[in-house]
């Protein structure tokens, strides 16, 4: 139980380099004018 | 009161397309939480306005993580749910580089040079009362180093990279990490009222916030929990304390090393590159960007709307991670020693803080 609650966690913490390119290309498009005004 | 019990996508069994396809219920279900959170709190606003009532502002992060808390502990998580749940972590991490957009460089480097000398101060007073309290209740000196890697670095991530490098049980790192996230639970209603209390500023509650809650997803909520303004600065606090991961993480390898308990680490500078949080780049990235005015405004605020709505996500993903009745399941010691070191940590810092926005 232990090991697949860390092994759970460490395949969540691999996604982080994807999370990164996802908001840069978001911030590209956004400074492309390919995504327009998101509101809050 | 935390544990993670929540399952993640086991990504090598399914291909792409259908990996991404179980995610979907759980985010929506994340924008669910997150957005009925921000509609409440919207609503009464709105309310009060109209009928000219005085009623405390409670931002949408608290709604979010309660309704995701009662969720949580009541019905449960669906299975159906689980996989786009856990990627609350994702969001954060977007969130977080969305959020440098809203840094000039200048100030990064003054309020993380700041930061960075009381990370320093953090780090010593943390390690060395989670090692003696270690000591003192008696627990595995391997769980004692993950506790303390944990309460003084950037909890789960930091306990994930330490509990390879150092070798120690599956058991160990699971505690710490419930332990840790119990804590960070706590913390976010314990720190905001204490930070009323004391009238602190924006900043000063902002640098204890980064610099005292230990998980990042916790540290940003307990700011956000205060103000847009100490969000912004207890995020830059955090992730200072998150970049230096890998040179904590490093120190006790070597240390259990050197014990023969652990494995020798010969390429040291890989090894600081492996452990280094991507997503302080993409943060650098950004403001670096801002600094020499690649945005125009409208796209900054659109940018930064863009971190609003991922930390939606995350504020929503913590209520809903945590799971009260899983607790008892753990063994109460690791929470008395991080109970203790937490609150001994977060006084000295706050003490460490306050004078620092007082002469700084």
């Amino acid at each position: 139980m232990a090991q697949e609650q860390v092994e759970k966690k460490r395949f969540k913490l691999s996604l982080d380099s994807w999370a990164v390119w996802l908001a840069l290309s978001l911030a590209l498009l956004v400074r492309l004018g390919v995504v327009a005004k998101i509101p809050w | 009161m935390a544990s993670t019990s929540i399952a993640v996508p086991q990504a090598p069994s399914l291909r792409p397309a259908t990996a991404l396809l179980r995610l979907i219920p759980g985010v929506l279900l994340l924008g669910a939480i997150g957005y009925l959170g921000k509609f409440i709190e919207q609503s009464i606003n709105t309310y009060a306005k109209a009928h000219h009532l005085t009623i405390p502002n409670i931002e949408y992060v608290l709604w979010a993580i309660l309704i995701g808390l009662v969720v949580s502990n009541t019905i449960g998580v669906p299975r159906v749910f689980q996989p786009g749940v856990a990627t609350y972590e994702f969001w954060l991490k977007a969130g977080i580089v969305f959020l440098g957009v809203r840094f000039i460089l200048g100030d990064v480097l003054k309020l993380g040079g700041l930061s960075l000398g009381l990370v320093g101060i953090e780090l010593t007073i943390a390690i060395l009362v989670m090692t003696l309290l270690g000591r003192v209740f008696k627990l595995s000196p391997k769980l004692t180093s993950l506790l303390a890697v944990g309460s003084s670095i950037c909890g789960v991530s930091a306990i994930i990279a330490t509990q390879g490098a150092i070798e120690a049980d599956d058991e160990d790192a699971s505690l710490a990490i419930a332990a840790i996230l119990a804590l960070g639970g706590l913390s976010l209603v314990v720190f905001p009222l204490i930070g009323h209390w004391l009238h602190l500023s924006d900043r000063a509650y902002g640098l204890w916030a980064g610099l005292a809650v230990d998980n990042t997803a916790e540290a940003t909520a307990a700011g956000a929990l205060y103000s847009d303004a100490a969000a912004k600065i207890a995020v830059l606090a955090k992730t200072t304390r998150n970049a230096l991961i890998g040179f904590v993480v490093l120190a006790y390898a070597i240390y259990w090393a050197s014990k023969g308990q652990a494995s020798e680490i010969k390429n040291k500078a890989g090894f600081l590159w492996k452990k280094f949080p991507k997503f302080v780049l993409g943060f650098l990235l950004l403001s670096l960007l801002a600094t020499f005015h690649t945005f125009e405004k409208g796209q900054i605020t659109t940018i930064a709307n863009l971190s609003r709505w991922a930390f939606l996500l995350t504020f929503a993903g913590v209520g809903l991670r945590t799971n009260i009745r899983e607790l008892g399941k753990q063994g109460w010691r690791p929470f008395v020693v991080g109970a203790v070191g937490e609150v001994a940590i977060a006084a000295v810092t706050l003490v460490v803080v306050a004078t620092a926005d007082r002469f700084i």
